[in-house]
């Protein structure tokens, strides 16, 4: 009799804990939590795993905890495409975020685009991607990476006096997605798309140019496996450009090249680096070599964006506190973005009382600037194409070991004064 | 000329540093015929153990060196009991280590990345990012003493391999391990032994490298090819081989990302790698392997 009660009374627990599973909202997300790009996957995955605790705390969404299902794709695409269609088909998720990377993203794109699954993107920023026609890609950073260099150029020609810019620059970029399409726009080249060849973009004659500086060196590193960089900051130097454009496809690569500039001696009076507001940068080369090296940013922890989370107010400090607090170190840019991903999903349910993802893209499209998406990385509406309308990058400026904003000027308050030119490393 | 110079002494700093990577690898299929395509994890090992060191007490990567070295040979030790003894009489020895060792190395990965994060690191000891400044010419002082520590290493390496009993047996262990056990070697023991040291080999590179490169637990699919080029070029099993192959395969690369852009030179280790298995097989310094 006691044996038969028993058995009633698991079968009962196991139907329960059977019916309070199914009500749980999934949400599959594949990162590139091993491999080459695993230093930003994996901080991708806290940002997810962070807002999700939170919203889980506050009671979940639509009042039903969220599961949140990781898998990591070791950074390799076909396991990246196979992942997203293992969540949809197997595991039944009812939403994805994106993954880490343009080089990711961009095939995954059309996997979900084949499900109509609402595809937030918190990296992955090639132009090409958009332009493929489907409909429901929403970016959660400043814009299409070929056009950040507007806002490097608006830093020259803005904060350094007339007549003390740089005349000449030495572009050096990784032969990746995202180095690629950031030289695109500063160079003027021209974008394609590469399975069929058709223009995208013209972008001349390019923000350089614009900006009166002339290109004395141009090179390019494989994307992996790259060893010698002593020998191209050599180059670099060799070459007497006044200015370096590193574009460096992650804050690894970052550290390698400014650690060998110091080497080499070069002394250019502008560094500006795609990849290194990350606090292992300045670790890895140090205040003094850090000091005036200007990077661009989504976000910046000082800055005072205002946002929501369970549909109560949360600020950028708040971010910054609980991460702080879960993880025992500060949050950069790369968990702060997927933070916003998932804000702006849970909105994005929210706001259409559904998980229907068709719904969800209708609401997420409907976004305006007055009535926008708020997250810790600002207020997001989006063009057609699903790039983010009317918003700058922060550049941001190594300054005595931390990381301050310098642009642009009249946006936010804590604006620190732009230091020029850059004494050496 | 001093840019031809300028190029030669970066190749050379750099094949020193490499060197010292590929020669446990070398050493292991060498005494053992294990393919140990976990090499470049284990020096990552190397590498955090050495960090670990600097960050929490400056301690100077190269003061650290005999520390990874001892601590990555125990290592070593363990993982040969555990992974590679039972096997060793199989017929297929070598190609299993291939695959043994490919998923060791994911593990290997894998830890480092739960106990250290991905996050890369590196060490900075003043003399990482300093250079001696001879005319129009630069000697980078990290890469330079990287690689005189890595040759004074391989060099006592060799001199043990040539003059002691160990060393002895090890290499004829190397050569043909069936007679070896005949004279009464115990080549238990001696493949114990190699693999430890080849290990250690690892520990002591992942000082060095600490503070040359940046790396994180997944940097090792980076460097597998590279080290195998290097070691192939050289001759499996051949340390001298293997010094040969770093110093020249780094020259070339360092001459091609030069002169014909920075894109070619990792290029260069892949197209030697070639070139070698169709043309010379058995490597610069290897033996002709007897054929089936």
């Amino acid at each position: 009799m006691r044996l038969n009660t028993l058995l009633a009374a698991t079968a009962a627990a196991a139907i329960m804990a059977g019916a309070a599973h199914a009500e749980n909202l999934k949400i599959g997300a594949s990162l590139p939590i091993t491999g080459g790009l695993s230093v930003s996957g994996e901080k991708h995955r806290r940002g997810y795993e962070l807002c999700t605790k939170l919203i889980n705390d506050a009671g979940g969404i639509l009042g039903r905890q969220v599961e949140l299902v990781v898998s990591d794709n070791r950074s390799d695409t076909a396991t990246a495409i196979n992942q997203y269609e293992r969540f949809i088909n197997v595991d039944k998720v009812e939403v994805v975020y994106g993954t880490f990377s343009s080089r990711l993203t961009f095939p995954v794109a059309s996997i979900l685009s084949k499900y109509n699954m609402v595809h937030a993107i918190p990296s992955g920023g090639a132009l090409r991607i958009y332009e493929q026609g489907y409909k429901n890609l929403f970016y959660f950073q400043v814009n299409a990476a070929e056009y950040t260099g507007k806002d490097v150029a608006a830093v020259i020609k803005q904060l350094i006096p007339a007549g003390e810019t740089p005349k000449s620059v030495a572009v050096v970029s990784a032969d990746d997605f995202f180095a690629n399409a950031i030289e695109a726009g500063l160079l003027g080249q021209k974008v394609k798309d590469p399975a069929t060849d058709k223009e995208i973009a013209d972008l001349a004659p390019g923000y350089l140019s614009d900006a009166g500086i002339e290109v004395l060196m141009q090179e390019k590193w494989p994307e992996e496996g790259f060893n010698d960089w002593l020998n191209l900051a050599n180059s670099i130097k060799r070459s007497g450009a006044e200015m370096v454009i590193g574009l460096t496809a992650s804050a690894e690569e970052a550290v390698q090249l400014t650690r060998s500039l110091k080497t080499v001696g070069a002394t250019p009076k502008l560094v500006y680096l795609s990849q290194g507001a990350q606090t292992e940068f300045v670790e890895g080369v140090g205040k003094e070599a850090a000091d005036g090296v200007l990077i661009h940013t989504t976000w910046h922890k000082d800055v005072p964006f205002e946002s929501t989370l369970a549909g109560k107010p949360f600020n950028n400090a708040d971010f910054v506190k609980a991460f702080t607090a879960e993880y025992d170190v500060e949050p950069d840019e790369d968990s702060a973005i997927p933070f916003a991903v998932c804000q702006g999903i849970e909105q994005a349910i929210l706001g259409a009382g559904t998980t229907d993802n068709a719904k969800m893209g209708e609401w997420l499209h409907a976004r305006t600037k007055d009535d926008p998406v708020r997250t810790v990385l600002g207020r997001f509406s989006w063009d057609e194409v699903g790039l983010p309308v009317e918003k700058s990058h922060i550049m941001t400026q190594w300054q005595d070991g931390s990381l301050t904003f310098v642009y642009p000027t009249g946006e936010f308050e804590g604006v620190s004064p732009f230091r020029y030119p850059k004494n050496g490393f | 000329m001093a840019e031809i110079l300028q190029i030669l002494i970066l190749g050379l700093a750099l094949g020193g540093v490499i060197a010292l990577m590929g020669s446990g690898l070398s050493l292991v299929f060498g005494v053992m015929r294990i393919v140990n395509l976990a090499h470049p994890a284990l020096i990552i090992g190397g590498a955090y153990i050495t960090y670990l060191a600097f960050k929490t007490f400056d301690i100077d990567p190269i003061a650290m060196l005999p520390v990874a070295a001892v601590a990555m040979a125990a290592v070593g030790v363990v993982l040969y009991r555990l992974l590679f003894q039972r096997e060793a009489k199989s017929a297929k020895y070598s190609e299993m280590t291939v695959l043994l060792t490919f998923a060791l190395a994911m593990m290997v990965e894998g830890l480092l990345g739960g106990l250290f994060t991905n996050t890369q690191r590196v060490t900075s000891p003043d003399y990482a990012t300093a250079a001696f400044f001879i005319g129009d010419v630069f000697i980078p002082k990290g890469q330079l003493y990287a690689g005189l520590v890595s040759l004074a290493i391989i060099a006592a390496l060799s001199l043990f391999l040539k003059y002691s009993r160990l060393g002895y047996a090890i290499r004829a262990t190397t050569q043909n391990r069936e007679a070896a056990e005949l004279l009464g070697v115990n080549v238990q023991f001696i493949s114990v032994l190699a693999f430890a040291i080849g290990i250690g080999l690892a520990g002591a590179a992942g000082s060095l490298v600490s503070f040359v490169f940046s790396f994180f637990p997944a940097k090792h699919w980076e460097w597998i090819a590279m080290l195998m080029s290097v070691v192939v070029l050289g001759g499996m099993g051949s340390i001298l081989g293997t010094v040969v192959g770093a110093l020249i395969l780094s020259v070339v690369a360092a001459f091609v990302g030069t002169w014909i852009g920075a894109t070619w030179s990792t290029l260069t280790f892949f197209l030697a790698l070639f070139i070698i298995l169709l043309v010379r097989p058995q490597g610069l310094f290897g033996e002709k392997p007897e054929m089936a």
